[in-house]
């Protein structure tokens, strides 16, 4: 699998260089700016890239604003962004193109080194991944009159996981429930939300739900 | 209507009784003035010209009272330097001379006259016109019947006689009567002006200077609070833990050939320690300066606090613009803090934000349904905010009874 790394540390670039080569994948370009960013996916059209949110000029959401562009240039080109903070509104500009491939988490996910890769190979097959703590800020109530209100403790669990880009089967390990109950507890959240779910496809699902959540 | 009638009375008031004032204080002013200055050669004009800045200022003090009536403010009265402690009694005596203030009331007794004689001229005729007009029926009565008397209506040209006179002073009376408000007030107006910018426009620059030097006061001890709060946070938290982790990790160095189990089981345990480092230096440099802040205003900044908090936060931002960055901060500190001592002390279940422009004032009210009791008083943490506030020229007001529920309100202009 090729990869591009973005971030402006150098200790963190090499650290990740070193992580992804050790494991297998290909990284067929390290930059450490936003235009140098959007320059490699056009040329290179990589199978995913690592990004780093904060980068030279501005310091503040450069490494974001370049995977948008990327995606503009190169449509859905797969982009995975590493940040020292999760915020909603960094994970709205990512979803904004509604044609999944993204993925927003904390650096620090990067320990838990199998957990990373997963994400990444799935951001790759065009899924989408999101930090459990993005999720449980858009799971806060935000009016009285919230459908979200009407969910079950255990439906609130299975939405949650669902919009951080797990699949059913994850979900149900996860929950240690089976594949069947994990089924019947989306078909209710859907009903609940007032969504559709007719669509299998799982990450057109996830998109719905996010673009629920966010809205 | 009642507010307008006593708007009006209150004016003409103003006027009527200046008036008099104005005369006084004019001919006590030049005659003063005029002997002081020609005497001052042979000293006798020195304490004349002290004396007669002495009753400027009365008279200064007199029209200041009723200028707050007039301008709906609280009165405002200018530092009057008091003579130095241990002076001299000459030096006591020619102190009113030494201050700028004194000779602006000096000036204000003189100019008051002529514009005083204008203020009380209109006022006369604004009051005195609708009565005659109005009362006409009554006394024309007797004047129309005046053989020889020729008024107003005839010398128009519009006919003679007790009706039309009648309606024509009517007309004229019913004019005069709505336009009196405004004329009464423009006249009070007048005089006001002369006297706000004389006598209390040095008194409001003094008050905004203390105010600013309050201010500032505030955000000086704010900052150095916060740096404190910050080196002592570094030093109990990631500090300490990356001094363990290091002692874990040449730990796990030692077991590495004895007993590579045990290295894997310290190595792991040193991985937890190191997130846990990361969490707090995250929530260390949020609580510096969030970057959500800096990035993308206070909208989603707030809405991420309102994401972190424990308890169950409505959220109603209705203003996406953004800020000049210190008012966007202290405003974002106030939630943050305020948030903080939800979560802490008041047992609520529900909070609720909301974020407001109001004109020229930008409004962050927080309530919770908890059991109140937060006061701005050491401790708290309100003080600090408090501080915060004054330093953007804000205000905080909390209304916290005892059993709940607690209210805040943060106000910051940002005209």
């Amino acid at each position: 699998m090729r990869v591009v790394v973005a971030d402006d540390a150098v200790l963190i670039r090499e650290g990740l260089v070193r992580l992804l080569e050790e494991f297998g994948f290909e990284v067929v370009a390290t930059v450490g700016d936003g235009d140098a960013l959007v320059e490699a996916i056009a040329e290179h059209k990589p199978d995913v890239s690592v990004v780093d949110v904060r980068m030279p000029p501005s310091f503040t959401d450069e490494g974001l604003r370049a995977a948008v562009e990327a995606r503009r240039r190169v449509p859905g080109a797969p982009v995975l962004i590493l940040s020292q903070y999760v915020e909603v509104s960094y994970a709205d500009d990512l979803l904004a193109d509604a044609r999944g491939a993204v993925g927003y988490l904390l650096k620090d996910r990067v320990v838990d080194v199998d957990e990373f890769l997963e994400g990444l190979r799935r951001v790759a097959a065009g899924g989408t991944v999101f930090d459990p703590q993005v999720v449980s800020q858009l799971m806060v109530r935000r009016r009285k009159d919230d459908p979200l209100a009407q969910l079950t403790p255990r439906e609130r669990e299975v939405l949650g996981l669902m919009a951080e880009g797990k699949s059913n089967p994850a979900i149900g390990r996860q929950l240690v429930i089976s594949d069947g109950a994990v089924e019947k507890h989306i078909r209710s959240i859907f009903s609940k939300l007032g969504l559709y779910a007719e669509d299998a496809d799982q990450h057109r699902r996830v998109l719905a739900v996010l673009a629920y959540l966010r809205s | 209507m009642r507010s307008l009638m006593r708007r009006v009375l209150l004016d003409t008031r103003y006027t009527v009784v200046g008036f008099p004032t104005a005369v006084i204080a004019f001919v006590l002013m030049v005659a003063g003035f005029s002997a002081g200055v020609g005497t001052a050669v042979v000293w006798i004009g020195v304490p004349l010209l002290a004396g007669t800045l002495m009753v400027a200022r009365g008279f200064a003090d007199a029209e200041r009272g009723w200028l707050s009536d007039v301008l709906d403010r609280p009165p405002v009265r200018p530092r009057y330097t008091p003579a130095p402690s241990g002076a001299g009694r000459f030096r006591r005596l020619v102190n009113p001379l030494t201050i700028g203030q004194s000779w602006l009331d000096l000036l204000h007794g003189v100019l008051n006259f002529p514009i005083s004689i204008a203020s009380f001229v209109l006022t006369a005729v604004a009051w005195a016109v609708p009565l005659a007009g109005l009362t006409y029926p009554i006394y024309g009565l007797v004047t129309s019947r005046i053989p020889g008397n020729v008024e107003l209506p005839e010398l128009l040209g519009l006919g003679e006689g007790y009706l039309v006179n009648s309606a024509f002073y009517l007309v004229l009376g019913l004019a005069f009567a709505v336009l009196m408000p405004v004329l009464v007030r423009g006249s009070a107006l007048l005089r006001a002006s002369l006297g706000r910018a004389l006598l209390t426009g040095v008194a409001e620059l003094q008050e905004r200077i203390s105010d600013l030097t309050e201010g500032r006061a505030a955000a000086v001890s704010a900052e150095a609070n916060a740096l404190r709060k910050l080196e002592r946070d570094i030093h109990d938290g990631p500090q300490q833990r990356l001094v363990s982790l290091a002692m874990e990790l040449s730990r796990a160095q030692r077991q590495l050939a004895r007993d590579p189990e045990a290295a894997s089981a310290t190595i792991k345990s040193a991985i937890t320690a190191t997130r846990e480092t990361l969490d707090e230096l995250r929530a260390l440099s949020r609580g510096i300066a969030p970057p959500i802040l800096s990035d993308r205003g206070l909208a989603p900044a707030l809405a991420a606090l309102a994401g972190r908090a424990t308890v169950p936060v409505d959220l109603d931002v209705q203003t996406i613009e953004r800020y000049p960055a210190a008012i966007e901060n202290a405003l974002y500190f106030v939630c943050a803090e305020t948030l903080t001592n939800v979560a802490k002390h008041s047992r609520a279940t529900v909070c609720t934000i909301q974020l407001q422009r109001l004109g020229d004032a930008l409004m962050l009210t927080i309530g919770d349904d908890g059991v109140g009791g937060a006061h701005v008083a050491k401790g708290h943490g309100l003080a600090g905010l408090a501080d915060r506030l004054r330093a953007v020229d804000g205000e905080l007001t909390v209304q916290s009874p005892d059993g709940g529920p607690t209210l805040i309100v943060a106000e910051v202009p940002c005209g």
